[in-house]
Protein backbone atom coordinates (compact mmCIF):
# COMPACT_ATOMS: atom_id res chain seq x y z
CA UNK A 1 0.00 0.00 0.00
CA UNK A 2 1.21 3.66 -1.28
CA UNK A 3 1.71 5.61 1.86
CA UNK A 4 -0.23 8.88 1.26
CA UNK A 5 1.45 12.06 0.99
CA UNK A 6 0.21 14.70 3.30
CA UNK A 7 1.23 18.09 1.66
CA UNK A 8 0.68 21.22 3.75
CA UNK A 9 -0.53 24.53 2.50
CA UNK A 10 2.53 26.10 2.08
CA UNK A 11 3.41 22.93 -0.11
CA UNK A 12 0.70 22.76 -2.26
CA UNK A 13 1.30 26.44 -2.75
CA UNK A 14 5.07 25.57 -3.78
CA UNK A 15 3.81 23.35 -6.15
CA UNK A 16 1.35 25.22 -7.87
CA UNK A 17 4.08 28.17 -8.45
CA UNK A 18 6.16 25.66 -9.44
CA UNK A 19 3.94 24.60 -12.00
CA UNK A 20 3.08 27.99 -13.54
CA UNK A 21 6.74 28.07 -13.61
CA UNK A 22 7.42 25.40 -15.58
CA UNK A 23 4.29 26.39 -18.29
CA UNK A 24 6.00 29.68 -18.70
CA UNK A 25 9.12 28.02 -19.48
CA UNK A 26 8.00 25.86 -21.86
CA UNK A 27 6.29 28.47 -23.68
CA UNK A 28 9.26 30.96 -23.12
CA UNK A 29 11.55 27.92 -24.46
CA UNK A 30 8.59 27.26 -27.54
CA UNK A 31 8.23 30.53 -28.58
CA UNK A 32 11.95 32.56 -28.02
CA UNK A 33 14.42 30.48 -27.98
CA UNK A 34 13.45 27.08 -30.20
CA UNK A 35 10.76 28.66 -32.63
CA UNK A 36 12.96 31.19 -34.04
CA UNK A 37 15.88 28.88 -34.63
CA UNK A 38 13.45 26.71 -36.40
CA UNK A 39 12.31 29.54 -38.41
CA UNK A 40 15.39 30.79 -39.37
CA UNK A 41 16.84 27.43 -40.53
CA UNK A 42 13.42 26.55 -42.77
CA UNK A 43 13.96 30.05 -44.19
CA UNK A 44 18.04 29.24 -44.75
CA UNK A 45 16.55 25.64 -46.14
CA UNK A 46 13.77 27.52 -48.93
CA UNK A 47 16.69 30.11 -49.20
CA UNK A 48 19.34 27.07 -50.31
CA UNK A 49 17.06 25.14 -52.29
CA UNK A 50 16.01 28.45 -54.83
CA UNK A 51 19.55 28.86 -55.24
CA UNK A 52 20.33 25.26 -56.08
CA UNK A 53 17.44 25.41 -58.29
CA UNK A 54 18.86 28.76 -59.81
CA UNK A 55 22.33 26.99 -60.02
CA UNK A 56 20.60 24.06 -61.83
CA UNK A 57 19.16 26.11 -64.22
CA UNK A 58 21.82 28.53 -64.92
CA UNK A 59 24.18 25.88 -65.96
CA UNK A 60 21.11 25.08 -68.59
CA UNK A 61 21.01 29.19 -69.43
CA UNK A 62 24.64 29.21 -70.40
CA UNK A 63 25.38 26.50 -72.53
CA UNK A 64 21.65 27.66 -74.48
CA UNK A 65 23.01 31.38 -74.92
CA UNK A 66 26.25 29.86 -76.28
CA UNK A 67 24.46 27.66 -78.35
CA UNK A 68 22.49 30.53 -79.74
CA UNK A 69 25.36 32.95 -80.21
CA UNK A 70 27.03 29.93 -82.50
CA UNK A 71 23.31 29.26 -84.13
CA UNK A 72 22.66 33.25 -84.56
CA UNK A 73 25.59 34.31 -86.46
CA UNK A 74 24.14 34.54 -89.86
CA UNK A 75 21.48 36.13 -88.36
CA UNK A 76 23.50 38.74 -86.23
CA UNK A 77 25.66 39.92 -89.59
CA UNK A 78 22.11 39.79 -91.17
CA UNK A 79 21.13 41.67 -88.20
CA UNK A 80 24.10 44.40 -88.45
CA UNK A 81 23.67 44.98 -92.31
CA UNK A 82 20.15 45.86 -91.92
CA UNK A 83 20.71 48.49 -89.47
CA UNK A 84 23.74 49.66 -91.06
CA UNK A 85 21.07 50.66 -93.95
CA UNK A 86 20.06 53.56 -91.89
CA UNK A 87 22.64 56.17 -90.49
CA UNK A 88 22.42 57.94 -87.67
CA UNK A 89 20.50 61.33 -87.21
CA UNK A 90 17.05 61.85 -88.18
CA UNK A 91 15.73 59.60 -91.10
CA UNK A 92 14.16 63.08 -92.79
CA UNK A 93 18.11 64.61 -92.82
CA UNK A 94 19.57 62.16 -94.36
CA UNK A 95 16.75 60.14 -96.80
CA UNK A 96 16.02 62.99 -99.40
CA UNK A 97 19.68 64.02 -99.98
CA UNK A 98 20.22 60.08 -100.58
CA UNK A 99 17.22 59.74 -102.80
CA UNK A 100 18.41 62.78 -104.66
CA UNK A 101 22.14 61.56 -105.21
CA UNK A 102 20.98 57.88 -106.06
CA UNK A 103 18.64 59.31 -109.07
CA UNK A 104 21.26 61.75 -109.63
CA UNK A 105 23.42 58.68 -110.41
CA UNK A 106 21.14 57.15 -112.84
CA UNK A 107 21.28 60.07 -114.49
CA UNK A 108 17.58 61.24 -113.38
CA UNK A 109 17.99 64.96 -111.67
CA UNK A 110 15.68 66.88 -109.90
CA UNK A 111 14.64 63.90 -107.98
CA UNK A 112 12.81 64.97 -104.55
CA UNK A 113 11.53 63.18 -101.55
CA UNK A 114 9.64 64.29 -98.58
CA UNK A 115 8.25 62.37 -95.72
CA UNK A 116 4.38 61.50 -95.43
CA UNK A 117 3.95 59.95 -91.86
CA UNK A 118 6.05 57.83 -90.15
CA UNK A 119 3.77 54.89 -88.16
CA UNK A 120 4.18 52.41 -85.47
CA UNK A 121 4.79 48.63 -87.33
CA UNK A 122 2.49 46.17 -85.41
CA UNK A 123 4.68 43.55 -85.31
CA UNK A 124 5.55 42.82 -81.82
CA UNK A 125 9.09 42.05 -83.30
CA UNK A 126 9.65 45.29 -84.81
CA UNK A 127 8.49 47.55 -82.15
CA UNK A 128 12.09 49.47 -82.36
CA UNK A 129 11.26 50.23 -85.53
CA UNK A 130 9.34 52.33 -87.46
CA UNK A 131 7.43 52.93 -90.81
CA UNK A 132 8.04 55.46 -93.07
CA UNK A 133 6.20 57.01 -95.72
CA UNK A 134 8.14 58.72 -98.64
CA UNK A 135 6.27 60.87 -101.45
CA UNK A 136 9.17 60.66 -104.27
CA UNK A 137 8.97 63.05 -107.14
CA UNK A 138 10.78 62.85 -110.73
CA UNK A 139 10.04 65.49 -112.57
CA UNK A 140 11.71 64.27 -115.47
CA UNK A 141 13.01 60.55 -116.31
CA UNK A 142 13.02 58.53 -119.78
CA UNK A 143 10.94 55.45 -119.07
CA UNK A 144 13.62 52.87 -119.43
CA UNK A 145 16.38 54.51 -117.45
CA UNK A 146 13.45 55.31 -115.13
CA UNK A 147 12.80 51.57 -114.69
CA UNK A 148 16.70 50.70 -114.44
CA UNK A 149 16.86 53.20 -111.64
CA UNK A 150 13.71 51.49 -109.94
CA UNK A 151 15.35 48.05 -110.19
CA UNK A 152 18.51 49.22 -108.83
CA UNK A 153 16.64 51.44 -105.64
CA UNK A 154 14.76 47.83 -104.94
CA UNK A 155 17.84 45.99 -104.72
CA UNK A 156 20.22 49.30 -103.04
CA UNK A 157 17.53 49.20 -100.44
CA UNK A 158 15.82 46.35 -99.26
CA UNK A 159 14.31 47.42 -96.42
CA UNK A 160 12.28 49.98 -98.70
CA UNK A 161 9.10 49.02 -100.84
CA UNK A 162 7.66 51.05 -103.59
CA UNK A 163 3.73 51.11 -103.06
CA UNK A 164 2.22 53.74 -105.76
CA UNK A 165 3.99 54.73 -109.21
CA UNK A 166 2.61 56.66 -111.43
CA UNK A 167 4.01 57.49 -114.35
CA UNK A 168 2.91 60.61 -116.63
CA UNK A 169 3.80 61.49 -119.90
CA UNK A 170 5.25 65.34 -120.16
CA UNK A 171 2.97 67.15 -122.88
CA UNK A 172 5.65 69.43 -124.26
CA UNK A 173 8.51 66.35 -124.07
CA UNK A 174 6.92 62.71 -124.96
CA UNK A 175 10.16 61.17 -124.69
CA UNK A 176 10.09 62.18 -120.77
CA UNK A 177 7.88 60.96 -118.15
CA UNK A 178 7.07 62.57 -115.39
CA UNK A 179 7.07 59.90 -112.23
CA UNK A 180 5.96 60.10 -108.52
CA UNK A 181 6.29 57.25 -106.06
CA UNK A 182 5.21 56.25 -102.75
CA UNK A 183 7.47 54.58 -100.20
CA UNK A 184 7.89 52.68 -97.29
CA UNK A 185 11.11 52.26 -95.22
CA UNK A 186 11.48 50.32 -92.21
CA UNK A 187 13.66 52.03 -90.10
CA UNK A 188 15.17 51.54 -86.23
CA UNK A 189 14.27 54.31 -83.97
CA UNK A 190 17.07 56.02 -82.99
CA UNK B 1 11.69 -17.75 13.86
CA UNK B 2 13.68 -14.68 15.17
CA UNK B 3 11.18 -11.84 16.10
CA UNK B 4 12.36 -8.09 15.10
CA UNK B 5 11.33 -5.07 17.18
CA UNK B 6 11.09 -2.13 14.94
CA UNK B 7 11.91 0.78 17.58
CA UNK B 8 12.55 3.25 15.14
CA UNK B 9 9.46 3.19 13.23
CA UNK B 10 8.76 6.91 13.55
CA UNK B 11 12.09 7.87 12.57
CA UNK B 12 11.93 5.33 9.33
CA UNK B 13 9.17 7.01 8.10
CA UNK B 14 10.12 10.80 8.35
CA UNK B 15 12.83 9.50 6.17
CA UNK B 16 10.75 7.95 3.68
CA UNK B 17 8.21 11.06 3.97
CA UNK B 18 11.33 13.32 3.13
CA UNK B 19 12.52 10.84 0.25
CA UNK B 20 9.15 11.27 -1.41
CA UNK B 21 8.86 15.21 -0.49
CA UNK B 22 7.12 16.77 -3.45
CA UNK B 23 8.78 19.75 -3.79
CA UNK B 24 11.99 17.73 -4.03
CA UNK B 25 10.83 15.27 -6.55
CA UNK B 26 9.36 18.57 -8.64
CA UNK B 27 12.92 20.27 -8.23
CA UNK B 28 14.42 17.47 -10.11
CA UNK B 29 11.61 16.93 -12.45
CA UNK B 30 12.20 20.16 -13.40
CA UNK B 31 15.96 20.19 -13.85
CA UNK B 32 16.00 16.87 -15.85
CA UNK B 33 13.40 18.80 -18.36
CA UNK B 34 15.59 21.78 -18.15
CA UNK B 35 18.67 19.70 -18.82
CA UNK B 36 16.69 18.15 -22.04
CA UNK B 37 15.60 21.28 -23.49
CA UNK B 38 18.98 22.86 -23.32
CA UNK B 39 20.51 19.41 -24.92
CA UNK B 40 17.52 19.79 -27.45
CA UNK B 41 17.77 23.55 -28.07
CA UNK B 42 22.06 22.71 -28.56
CA UNK B 43 21.06 19.82 -31.30
CA UNK B 44 19.25 21.93 -33.09
CA UNK B 45 21.58 25.62 -32.77
CA UNK B 46 24.05 22.73 -34.43
CA UNK B 47 21.78 21.88 -37.59
CA UNK B 48 20.90 25.37 -37.60
CA UNK B 49 24.73 26.50 -37.92
CA UNK B 50 25.23 23.18 -40.03
CA UNK B 51 22.64 24.84 -42.86
CA UNK B 52 24.03 28.45 -42.13
CA UNK B 53 27.35 26.73 -43.63
CA UNK B 54 25.99 25.26 -46.61
CA UNK B 55 23.65 28.28 -47.29
CA UNK B 56 27.30 30.00 -47.26
CA UNK B 57 28.44 27.60 -49.71
CA UNK B 58 25.93 27.83 -51.95
CA UNK B 59 25.68 31.51 -51.42
CA UNK B 60 29.57 31.78 -52.46
CA UNK B 61 29.24 29.35 -55.64
CA UNK B 62 26.14 31.54 -56.91
CA UNK B 63 28.00 34.80 -56.54
CA UNK B 64 30.45 33.64 -58.29
CA UNK B 65 28.44 32.79 -61.25
CA UNK B 66 25.46 35.16 -61.28
CA UNK B 67 27.29 37.87 -63.13
CA UNK B 68 27.83 35.50 -65.83
CA UNK B 69 23.94 34.06 -65.62
CA UNK B 70 22.78 37.35 -65.76
CA UNK B 71 25.04 38.19 -69.37
CA UNK B 72 24.21 35.04 -70.60
CA UNK B 73 20.58 35.79 -70.34
CA UNK B 74 20.90 39.16 -71.15
CA UNK B 75 22.54 38.15 -74.21
CA UNK B 76 20.04 35.27 -74.61
CA UNK B 77 17.44 37.43 -74.54
CA UNK B 78 19.23 40.08 -77.01
CA UNK B 79 19.92 37.20 -79.52
CA UNK B 80 16.46 36.04 -79.19
CA UNK B 81 14.92 39.67 -79.87
CA UNK B 82 17.50 40.25 -82.70
CA UNK B 83 16.90 36.64 -84.82
CA UNK B 84 13.39 37.23 -84.67
CA UNK B 85 13.24 40.66 -85.99
CA UNK B 86 15.51 39.23 -88.74
CA UNK B 87 13.12 36.83 -89.70
CA UNK B 88 10.63 39.38 -89.53
CA UNK B 89 12.23 42.01 -91.58
CA UNK B 90 13.62 38.90 -94.00
CA UNK B 91 10.02 37.97 -94.73
CA UNK B 92 9.36 41.56 -94.91
CA UNK B 93 11.50 42.11 -97.75
CA UNK B 94 10.45 38.65 -99.49
CA UNK B 95 7.12 39.80 -99.57
CA UNK B 96 7.60 43.32 -101.32
CA UNK B 97 6.56 43.73 -104.76
CA UNK B 98 9.39 44.70 -106.86
CA UNK B 99 8.37 47.29 -109.49
CA UNK B 100 11.37 46.91 -111.83
CA UNK B 101 10.79 43.94 -113.63
CA UNK B 102 7.06 44.39 -113.94
CA UNK B 103 8.52 48.20 -115.96
CA UNK B 104 11.14 45.44 -117.62
CA UNK B 105 8.19 43.66 -119.31
CA UNK B 106 5.84 46.23 -119.70
CA UNK B 107 8.66 48.23 -121.80
CA UNK B 108 8.66 45.33 -123.57
CA UNK B 109 5.34 45.12 -125.01
CA UNK B 110 4.66 48.86 -126.02
CA UNK B 111 4.81 48.50 -130.30
CA UNK B 112 6.23 51.63 -131.64
CA UNK B 113 2.13 52.41 -132.54
CA UNK B 114 1.70 52.29 -129.11
CA UNK B 115 1.87 55.08 -126.63
CA UNK B 116 1.01 54.88 -123.03
CA UNK B 117 0.40 58.50 -121.64
CA UNK B 118 -0.30 56.95 -118.13
CA UNK B 119 0.80 54.47 -115.64
CA UNK B 120 -0.76 53.91 -112.67
CA UNK B 121 0.20 51.13 -109.80
CA UNK B 122 -0.48 50.24 -106.33
CA UNK B 123 0.87 47.26 -105.06
CA UNK B 124 -0.95 45.99 -101.71
CA UNK B 125 0.25 42.68 -99.23
CA UNK B 126 -2.23 40.39 -102.12
CA UNK B 127 -3.15 42.49 -104.78
CA UNK B 128 -1.39 45.18 -107.56
CA UNK B 129 -3.53 46.62 -109.42
CA UNK B 130 -2.41 49.29 -112.87
CA UNK B 131 -4.39 50.99 -115.08
CA UNK B 132 -2.42 52.16 -118.16
CA UNK B 133 -3.99 54.63 -120.15
CA UNK B 134 -2.53 55.66 -123.74
CA UNK B 135 -3.24 56.21 -127.22
CA UNK B 136 -2.97 53.26 -130.42
CA UNK B 137 -2.82 53.97 -134.26
CA UNK B 138 -2.69 52.29 -137.18
CA UNK B 139 -4.84 51.16 -139.82
CA UNK B 140 -7.12 49.09 -136.78
CA UNK B 141 -6.24 51.19 -133.94
CA UNK B 142 -8.30 48.62 -131.68
CA UNK B 143 -6.82 46.11 -133.05
CA UNK B 144 -3.08 48.04 -132.17
CA UNK B 145 -4.19 48.33 -128.80
CA UNK B 146 -5.64 44.50 -128.51
CA UNK B 147 -2.73 43.44 -129.20
CA UNK B 148 -1.26 45.84 -126.78
CA UNK B 149 -3.73 44.19 -124.13
CA UNK B 150 -2.43 40.40 -125.21
CA UNK B 151 0.98 41.11 -125.37
CA UNK B 152 0.87 42.38 -121.39
CA UNK B 153 -1.99 38.83 -120.54
CA UNK B 154 1.15 36.90 -121.96
CA UNK B 155 3.99 38.60 -120.71
CA UNK B 156 2.92 38.98 -117.29
CA UNK B 157 1.18 36.13 -116.83
CA UNK B 158 4.22 34.48 -117.46
CA UNK B 159 6.09 36.02 -114.23
CA UNK B 160 3.19 36.84 -111.77
CA UNK B 161 -0.07 34.21 -110.66
CA UNK B 162 -4.28 35.55 -111.26
CA UNK B 163 -3.09 38.16 -113.89
CA UNK B 164 -6.09 39.87 -115.42
CA UNK B 165 -5.44 42.12 -118.63
CA UNK B 166 -9.08 44.08 -119.10
CA UNK B 167 -9.91 46.93 -121.11
CA UNK B 168 -11.63 49.92 -118.94
CA UNK B 169 -12.24 52.22 -121.74
CA UNK B 170 -11.43 51.89 -125.87
CA UNK B 171 -12.35 54.47 -127.88
CA UNK B 172 -12.22 56.10 -131.22
CA UNK B 173 -10.67 59.57 -131.72
CA UNK B 174 -11.07 62.11 -135.10
CA UNK B 175 -8.00 62.88 -134.90
CA UNK B 176 -5.31 61.75 -137.15
CA UNK B 177 -1.49 61.47 -136.46
CA UNK B 178 1.26 60.56 -138.49
CA UNK B 179 3.12 57.27 -138.06
CA UNK B 180 6.00 56.80 -140.29
CA UNK B 181 4.90 59.33 -142.83
CA UNK B 182 1.25 58.05 -142.89
CA UNK B 183 -1.91 59.28 -141.12
CA UNK B 184 -3.32 57.10 -139.24
CA UNK B 185 -6.92 56.82 -136.80
CA UNK B 186 -6.04 56.40 -133.36
CA UNK B 187 -8.19 55.24 -130.38
CA UNK B 188 -7.53 56.27 -126.86
CA UNK B 189 -7.46 53.17 -124.50
CA UNK B 190 -7.93 52.21 -120.47
CA UNK B 191 -5.92 49.16 -119.26
CA UNK B 192 -6.59 47.54 -116.08
CA UNK B 193 -4.43 44.84 -114.97
CA UNK B 194 -4.73 43.05 -111.68
CA UNK B 195 -1.81 40.51 -110.50
CA UNK B 196 -0.99 38.51 -107.66
CA UNK B 197 2.11 39.43 -106.25
CA UNK B 198 2.68 35.64 -105.89
CA UNK B 199 5.45 33.58 -108.89
CA UNK B 200 3.01 31.61 -110.99
CA UNK B 201 4.15 28.77 -109.73
CA UNK B 202 4.09 28.98 -106.16
CA UNK B 203 -0.04 29.72 -106.14
CA UNK B 204 -0.04 26.64 -108.24
CA UNK B 205 1.14 24.94 -105.38
CA UNK B 206 -0.74 26.52 -102.92
CA UNK B 207 -3.71 24.00 -102.73
CA UNK B 208 -2.07 21.00 -103.06
CA UNK B 209 0.07 21.82 -99.93
CA UNK B 210 -3.33 22.99 -98.27
CA UNK B 211 -4.82 19.43 -99.37
CA UNK B 212 -2.15 17.35 -98.30
CA UNK B 213 -2.45 19.76 -94.90
CA UNK B 214 -5.99 18.68 -94.44
CA UNK B 215 -5.51 14.66 -95.43
CA UNK B 216 -3.07 14.28 -92.42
Amino acid sequence: MTPKIKLSKDQIQKLALSSIGLIVLVYVYLNFFLGPLNKSRASMEATIADLQQKLGSSKGEMARADSLQREAGTATTRYAALQALAPEGAPIAWFPPRMKAFFANQQIDKAGARLGNSTALKEPELEAWSNYSWLIDLPQADFSTLGNAIAQLENAEPLLSINKINIRILPDQPQFQQVELTAYTVMQKK
Amino acid sequence: MALHLNLLHEEITEQRQRQRDPLKLGTFALIAIGALMVLFYVFKAYQTLETKNRLSGVQHEWSGIEAKVTAAQKRSRELTTMVSTTRVLDSMIEKRFLWGPLLARLSRCVAPNVQLVNVAGSAEEKLVSITIDGIAAGREPRAAAEELRQLLSEQLGQSYAETKVEFKTLEDLDTLINVSGTNMPVARYSINVTLSPKPPEAVATAPVTSAARVKR
